[in-house]
């Protein structure tokens, strides 16, 4: 077979004997699963082929020299098919080898062979057979694409061969047709029954009788057509090969075979409608991908549970007596921090269970970053451990009733259907999205001490008593929880994880993702190199499903190769994950780790992709061009970070809490000059983008840790601290300005007529205080001279003034001091320097004394200032009524007591013939018909009337206090009477 | 030290004043104050009682001998330009106008005086 394809195919034949056994390899496989079949890709190469092969076939009918072993002309090559097609008879029968195994693609490729063989006249002369074993053929054949293009058909012809039924010869048993070509040759077409199925025959005829008159049935021009086919028959053989080398090599490994075989045959289909990631996600413990300790880990802390699950007892590793296991954990986890993690772990898995047969930890907490298969890792190792499965996502079921039901439902019932009576393992995923009550609920269904907890330990529970206890013991959790989250130090899971067992996840290995990457690609067809795989494993920071999808992604757009260069380019596979903070610091002022370049990796192109996702469209076609340096590129790198970081005010403020305490290397401090440059210039561009509204220029502030990058990134691990002088200034600022706000309303208004609240910080606080520390002789004021006694004066005017005063405050330590209030000292003094000579305590306390005597003085007086204007007034506020006195003008002003009035009434009375007037000397006018006789009564009665107005509306009257005798008490200073 | 002078004008000249005692409050009816307004008449029954009427009020009392008598101080302040530092102190002077043996008290509630009664009764 070989033999006959080499003649007529040239450098094609010799793919296919170079890779004889790999083909029969598959073969046999595919009799199996027929997984991974090469020829079980679209075959719209090879239709368009047939058809190019049927035009060319008709209108150009010069032969290539059939002979030639090195045939690489393609017309020649063409011409050479069509020849084949008369000759394959020969081989057919002479080795039938490889017929079993392909009737698949037999079916699948029979119509096109026929058509071909009926449509061309076969004017090519059989060829000799010679095998050649050119060792150059090879490199030609990896090396140019339109030579090694017809690989694939040749494949095709080589298999289809086998049921060929052009014969060379009359078959002796069945019945033929005989078909003679133009240049003489006969074939023998065998009459055979379709053993196959119906539905090939008979499209097959029909496109075979189409086929005579094919050429004018082309829609498309022929020369596109043509172009067409050739790339893609370029790229499926190149693939081809690739795939089919890597499949044998990767077959050699257990693991794909396993996987293999799970492949459902029919994945073809599938796979373009569901993720690779589910598809290829890890069934089996063996297939994980994540770091070995940590699923080892998993896994053990899962088999502690299958004492009370599963009523096995606990293989007995080191009996310990057990009234010192008590004591025993106690040293361990006394001794326990100075270990590494691992031991930590190991430990905890060592530990003894608790009183009722659980672990001591009731759940487990898988924690790392999103994509490593957390979830897959939970799903498998609780399958393999012979837990059926419940997942529950903490932030759908985000209110703790529905928390509570679930963990209820899965951890206390058992599926009756399905799951086979397993008992249930329940995983929470992304526990970090719940809030803390739900948290809560599950810690306090952890908590859930069961009866036998206060009993005394040593028990030994038989395996058989499991179910009556699990009965009794009604809320206690008896099933393995197992928690995933992606950021363990979430404010509500600070409390789960000390109860949980505590699994931090690894990133997983470049180079055993690589390997499953390259399973995946290959098992789809789409050729990827290592190289690019490695890249695309470091450009997604080892994320398995980013990988995945990635790949899929590709895939699904129609690419059949995957290089480095479409990695890099390729803007999918990127995460919107951002990084921490702390991580944005490290990477501003650590020098990256020397990496090793991969071969042939274009150092433009991820500067144009950078540029480009820096929104800098401009300067990139300028930029791309040239090559970058190391420092360009890091420049890059970061400038990427930091605008990807978020929030980009704490970074800075980082950066500038940070800096420098870095070591710098500039003596002169030119660099610290330069960064602060650059911080005036970050605070101009945050105040004109945020006050101007110019968001433009928000794009600039990314630079500011690029510059700090170049300026301060050493190959030292930075001390990063976590950035709090800008909060500290502010409380600070906002403290300062409540002291002076306080200092300034107490000001008397003076004073304050002539003090701005930044005047009097800049110029008079600082002066203030020392003005305010006076030499004061330690003695009672009463033996102070009459300067000290001035002295003390003014200074108790000056604080007053500025509403200043001591006062005595209890410290923590039972101490009493006086402190100055408000506390200006705050204001205007430096902590850093030293103190002044600060007063006494007993200068302080006399000078608050005097202070408040000051003050009581000064209210006083205002008083007396007050009292005295009253005083002046009192003399002229009688006067008003003298005078209303004076002015009656009947009555004499001298008439002060009742009898004189009421003599003075009934005078008046008596004469009758004076006007009348009222009490207060008016004119009353007298109506002469009275109109009602209420009015009529008291003037009738006036002098009664009048007499009763005199007693009863009299300028004083007394109220009289019933059981009160309040005696006159009135304060009275001494200095009032002198 | 505050030092006071009290001094009297003559020791047969003082005058003897009453004090009033009354059990409430005596007020001004139009907010003007009460300086220079007349307060009421008192007046002696024959037994003796004193009878003071304010307003439409009749008060009854009885006098009441002091155990301690009171005096009557009129307090003379200098003039401001021989106050010296020393000299103001001193030159409040304090002069005994009157004395004060006997008050008068009045505790019980006052009975109303009622002015417009029919003429008849």
């Amino acid at each position: 077979m070989e033999d006959y394809d080499w003649e007529l195919h040239g450098v094609e034949d010799d793919f296919h004997s170079q890779f004889a056994a790999e083909l029969e390899v598959l073969a046999e496989l595919e009799a199996g699963t027929a997984a991974l079949s090469p020829s079980r890709g679209p075959r719209v190469g090879p239709v368009r082929r047939t058809f190019e092969e049927a035009i060319a076939g008709g209108d150009a009918a010069t032969p290539c020299s059939p002979g030639r072993p090195s045939g690489s002309c393609n017309s020649g090559s063409r011409k050479r098919q069509l020849a084949t097609s008369v000759q394959k008879n020969r081989p057919l029968l002479q080795t039938p080898r490889l017929k079993r195994p392909r009737l698949e693609a037999v079916k699948r490729l029979n119509f096109r062979l026929d058509e071909m063989e009926e449509s061309l006249p076969p004017d090519s002369p059989p060829q000799h057979i010679t095998p050649p074993q050119s060792p150059e053929v090879p490199a030609e054949l990896w090396g140019k694409g339109p030579v090694d293009a017809d690989a694939d058909t040749s494949l095709i012809w080589a298999s289809s061969a086998t049921r060929n039924p052009v014969l060379r010869r009359p078959p002796v048993l069945e019945d033929y047709i005989n078909v003679t070509s133009t240049g003489g040759d006969r074939a023998f077409l065998v009459l055979r029954a379709d053993p196959v199925g119906t539905g090939v025959q008979s499209p097959f005829r029909d496109i075979w009788w189409r086929g005579r008159g094919q050429l004018d049935l082309l829609g498309i021009p022929f020369t596109s057509l043509k172009e067409q086919v050739d790339n893609e028959r370029r790229q499926r053989v190149l693939h081809e090969a690739q795939h089919l080398s890597d499949t044998l090599r990767s077959l050699r490994s257990e693991e794909v075979e396993e996987a293999l075989e799970e492949e459902p045959a029919n994945n073809q289909d599938d796979s373009k409608h569901c993720l690779w990631v589910d598809e290829f996600a890890p069934q089996h413990y063996t297939e994980l991908l994540s770091d070995d300790f940590t699923n080892r880990c998993l896994l053990k802390w899962l088999k502690l549970w299958d004492v009370v699950v599963f009523g096995r007892e606990r293989p007995a590793r080191k009996p310990r007596p057990s009234v010192e296991s008590a004591r025993v954990g106690k040293e361990a986890a006394a001794s326990s921090k100075w270990k590494s993690h691992e031991q930590v772990l190991e430990e905890m898995l060592e530990a003894e269970l608790d009183p009722s047969q659980r672990p001591r930890q009731k759940v487990a907490l898988l924690c790392g970053p999103p994509g490593l298969g957390k979830t897959t890792l939970a799903h498998v190792i609780a399958r393999h451990a012979g837990y059926s499965v419940v997942e529950m996502n903490a932030s759908d079921d985000r209110s703790p009733e529905a928390f509570r039901t679930h963990i209820e439902a899965a951890t206390q019932m058992e599926s009756v259907l399905g799951a086979g009576g397993k008992p249930n393992c329940l995983v929470i995923d992304e526990i970090d999205g719940a809030p803390t009550a739900a948290i809560n609920v599950l810690l306090s269904i952890i908590d859930h001490k069961g009866p036998k907890e206060a009993e005394p330990r040593g028990l030994a529970i038989p395996a058989g008593g499991v179910p009556r206890r699990r009965r009794a013991e009604g809320g206690l959790l008896m099933r393995p929880i197992i928690c995933i989250c992606n950021d363990q130090f979430a404010v509500s899971l600070r409390q789960l994880k000390h109860q949980a067992f505590l699994l931090h996840f690894p990133p997983t290995l470049p180079s055993r993702l690589v390997q499953r990457l390259q399973e995946i690609s290959l098992r789809h067809g789409l050729q990827a190199d290592p190289g690019a795989l490695a890249a695309l494993c470091e450009k997604t920071d080892n994320d398995i499903r980013a990988c995945i999808n990635t790949l899929q992604f590709l895939h699904g757009q129609g690419q059949q190769e995957l290089s480095v260069q479409d990695v890099q380019t390729t803007r999918v596979g990127l995460k919107d994950q951002r990084k921490g903070l702390f991580s944005v610091w490290q990477e501003v002022f650590q020098l990256p780790r020397a990496q090793r370049q991969h071969v042939g990796q274009d150092l433009t192109l991820p500067t144009h992709t950078l540029l480009l996702g820096d929104g800098l469209t401009g300067a990139a076609p300028h930029a791309a061009k040239v090559s970058l340096t190391m420092a360009a590129q890091r420049f890059y790198h970061i400038l990427h970070t930091a605008a990807s970081a978020g929030e980009h005010e704490k970074v800075v403020q980082g950066l500038f809490d940070n800096f420098l305490r870095l070591r710098l290397r500039d003596s002169s401090l030119g660099t610290v000059c330069v960064a602060l440059d650059w911080l005036t210039f970050e605070d101009l561009l945050g105040q004109a983008a945020h006050h101007r509204q110019s968001f433009q220029l928000l794009r600039y502030r990314p630079f500011l840790p690029a510059a700090f990058h170049l300026l301060f990134a050493s190959s030292h691990v930075p001390r990063i601290t976590f950035p709090s002088s800008q909060q500290e200034a502010q409380n600070r600022t906002s403290q300062v300005q409540n002291l002076i706000q306080t200092l300034v309303s107490g000001i008397t208004p003076a004073t304050r007529s002539r003090t701005s609240a930044l005047a009097l910080v800049l110029d008079t606080l600082c002066l203030l205080l020392d003005i305010l520390v006076p030499k004061l002789r330690p003695v009672s004021t009463q033996l102070y001279s009459t300067r000290e006694k001035l002295q003390l004066a003014s200074l108790v005017g000056t604080m007053i003034a500025y509403s200043l005063t001591y006062r005595q405050e209890r410290m923590p330590d039972g101490q009493y001091v006086y402190r100055l209030e408000p506390n200006v000292e705050e204001v205007c003094r430096f902590p850093e320097l030293p103190a002044r000579k600060p007063l006494t305590y007993q200068a302080k306390q006399l000078i608050a004394h005097e202070i408040e005597v000051e003050k009581m003085r000064r209210v006083e007086a205002l008083a007396r200032d007050r009292d005295v204007p009253q005083v002046d007034e009192s003399p002229s506020g009688a006067k008003g009524p003298q005078e209303d006195a004076g002015g009656k003008g009947a009555q004499p002003p001298t008439s002060h007591s009742h009898a004189q009035w009421l003599e003075c009434i009934l005078k008046r009375t008596a004469q009758e013939d004076q006007p009348e007037r009222d009490f207060f000397g008016r004119l009353v006018v007298r109506k002469e018909a009275a109109p009602c006789a209420e009015d009529a009564a008291p003037e009738t009665d006036s002098a009664e009337w009048r007499m009763g107005t005199a007693v009863g509306r009299s300028d004083v009257w007394f109220r009289f206090q019933e059981g009160v005798s309040n005696a006159v008490r009135r304060s009275l200073y001494i200095r009032e009477l002198l | 030290m505050v030092q006071i002078v009290v001094s009297s004008a003559g020791a047969g000249g003082l005058a003897e004043w009453v004090l009033m005692e009354l059990q409430g409050e005596i007020e001004a009816r139009y907010s003007t104050g009460l300086a220079g307004n007349l307060l009421g008449d008192l007046h002696y029954t024959t037994e003796g009682i004193p009878v003071l009427i304010v307003g439409h009020h009749i008060l009854y009392g009885k006098i009441i001998h002091l155990e301690k008598p009171f005096a009557v101080l009129v307090k003379h302040t200098p003039g401001e330009q021989d106050c010296d530092e020393l000299g103001c102190e001193t030159g409040t002077r304090y002069l005994v106008t009157a004395l004060i043996k006997n008050k008068i008290l009045f505790k019980t509630r006052p009975k109303p005086i009622i002015t417009n009664v029919p003429k008849k009764v």
